[in-house]
């Protein structure tokens, strides 16, 4: 008997690791060799286009980064997205979390419009974005004029100040319904004896929010605002599809920045460099998330 | 008195969530409703809903336009063949992250989740060298591979999640009656699981539908390019915006649509996902 029960273990650790092959393999191949491959490249002088073998250049990408006007402006573009974008995520998406969860009942329409940004492509969305921007026969221009407010009107994607508004406008547009979900998730999990208790010590509205809701969603907070930081980071879609990055680099966050040094210069060690600082920002962001989401399991 | 305040208090989220949704559909809209606009009426008049309905942007795509037909068959050919092997794939590391376990099988689960978060700028540039020598550029196995990586994590995280809550007993009287561990994975558990392969399906559905990135790298030929990326491209040459609105209407509707079927299910799923991912 109890030889059958340990070689049946065995049979069923044998069929895990089979069952987890495939995944492996591609796993494997496509994120942890380019992963070790990603940080060779970062230490080497490597044109795709025209050289025939790397060279060894130390830390010399590196340096050279910090020297570089436009890496700097893009990281400077990137810190500046991100912080903005953080805090319009966060007070946007817990205040529609905080209506929706008031309006339980017939709130389909409303669930469903704020949520459905989520699965709309982001490049498409952007090109109807800068149809909607765009300086003569655009529909915002036209509006403003129809109501008198031709001196209202803007090239608004061609100005440096209105096209980083716009690509975080639409940036944020695609990205608020899931921090929304998130907050919604949050505010259900919130014991409802909790809510009666305050009610019976006379806590209404503002009061409620304040020592009732806020305290009991610091776990929510966290996480959606580490989601939001890793989303901001990894910003690329939009500023590349509304604004190529222009004008005049106004927009060029550090994936931009990667992408062009890659693909457009073939600048490939360079471009590695540049991808594993982005990759160390992005990891310290995601550790916390593990750190903080293991603490919560516990 | 109380109630009175009450209900005004209704009657302001109402109204404040009215404002906000119809901020939130309104691109979508003006999207669908553009499409149906002749150009001269885009270009010159200043309308939300068209004046005379037309359906000429639409007769261009699908007529003159083979090219969007393509595109669109590129979508589906990447989209499905995506989301099928990542079906497969997380069901089976899902189950045998949940009920096989063997030394070092939570250290590989750490890995997968911790992948999650990866930017692609870091693995894409390997990926891109990596397909250039073995040719693999510009053809849909070389986009789908890529594409895996951002939904296989996620799948197999609410996969394991769907078997991790299953009772244990399933299991071992289809052990007693002579199941293989595959066979009691098909036969017993996956039939299960059905809600949680609805949500792979639905999420890995949108998300590679609409993915830019990976197709914008590896794809720069217009017989291979999908949907999401070729449009991007057309912008500056064909500058017509009624075709383009058609063919942005037609890519954008089928996400919609199976959004709004699936919206309970997947909302559970997301929210799940990201708090314990």
């Amino acid at each position: 008997m109890q030889e059958t029960i340990s070689s049946r273990r065995k049979a069923r650790e044998r069929w895990g690791r089979l069952f987890l092959l495939p995944t492996c393999v591609i796993l494997f191949v496509f994120v942890i060799y380019p992963i070790g491959y990603t940080l060779v490249l970062s230490l080497c002088d490597y044109n795709f286009a025209f050289d025939y073998h790397m060279k060894f250049a130390g830390f010399g990408n590196f340096v050279k980064m910090f020297r570089d006007p436009v890496y700097l402006t893009s990281l400077a573009n990137t810190m500046f997205f991100t912080l903005v974008m953080f805090i319009f995520l966060v007070v946007f998406s817990l205040s529609l979390a905080l209506l929706l969860f008031y309006k339980k009942k017939h709130s389909w329409f409303f669930r469903t419009a704020i949520f459905v940004p989520i699965v709309v492509p982001a490049s498409l969305i952007c090109i109807l974005f800068s149809f909607m921007l765009a300086d003569n026969f655009g529909i915002i221009n036209k509006f403003l004029m129809s109501i008198g407010l031709s001196s209202w009107t803007h090239n608004w994607l061609t100005d440096a100040t209105s096209a980083k508004w716009w690509v975080m406008i639409v940036s944020v547009w695609g990205k608020m319904g899931f921090c929304t979900i998130l907050f919604l998730s949050g505010l259900q999990n919130i014991p409802s004896d909790l809510f009666e208790a305050a009610e019976i010590d006379g806590a209404v509205g503002w009061k409620k929010l304040i020592y009732v809701i806020i305290p009991n969603l610091a776990e929510t907070f966290v996480v959606v605002g580490i989601w939001a930081i890793l989303q901001c980071l990894k910003l690329f879609v939009t500023p590349n599809v509304l604004t190529k990055g222009g004008p005049a680099n106004a927009t060029k966050v550090l994936y931009q920045y990667i992408y062009d040094t890659a693909f457009q210069n073939f600048d490939m060690g360079y471009a590695s460099a540049q991808a594993i600082i982005l990759t160390v920002l992005v990891m310290i962001f995601s550790f916390l998330n593990m750190k903080i989401g293991k603490k919560e399991g516990e | 008195m109380p109630m009175k305040q009450k209900n005004s208090t209704k009657i302001l989220v109402t109204a404040a969530l009215l404002v906000v949704s119809l901020i939130c559909i309104f691109p979508i809209f003006f999207c669908i409703f553009t499409s149906f606009k002749e150009s001269t009426e885009i270009i010159k008049e200043i309308t939300f809903f068209p004046k005379k309905w037309s359906s000429v942007n639409y007769d261009y795509v699908f007529a003159r336009g083979a090219k969007y037909l393509k595109y669109y068959l590129n979508t589906i050919i990447i989209t499905l063949s995506s989301v099928l092997i990542t079906m497969i794939l997380s069901a089976l590391s899902g189950y045998a992250f949940a009920r096989l376990p063997f030394k070092g099988s939570s250290t590989l689960l750490g890995t997968v989740l911790f992948i999650l978060a990866f930017p692609l700028a870091a693995i894409l540039i390997p990926i891109y060298m990596m397909e250039y020598d073995l040719k693999l550029l510009n053809t849909y196995i070389g986009i789908i591979l890529p594409n895996l990586l951002c939904i296989l994590p996620f799948s197999i995280f609410i996969m394991r999640g769907a078997f991790i809550d299953m009772p244990k007993e399933l299991e071992d009287s289809a052990e007693i009656d002579g199941c293989t561990v595959p066979q009691t994975w098909w036969y017993i558990m996956l039939p299960l699981a059905r809600n949680a392969l609805v949500i792979v399906l639905v999420s890995g559905f949108y998300n590679v539908w609409g993915e830019y990135t990976i197709a914008k790298t590896l794809a720069t030929k217009d017989a291979i390019m999908p949907i999401s990326v070729a449009l991007t491209l057309l912008k500056s040459e064909d500058w017509n915006y009624g075709v383009l609105a058609a063919a942005i209407t037609l890519s954008i509707i089928p996400p919609i649509v199976v959004f709004s079927i699936f919206q309970d299910k997947l909302v559970e799923g997301m929210s799940a996902g990201a708090v314990k991912g």
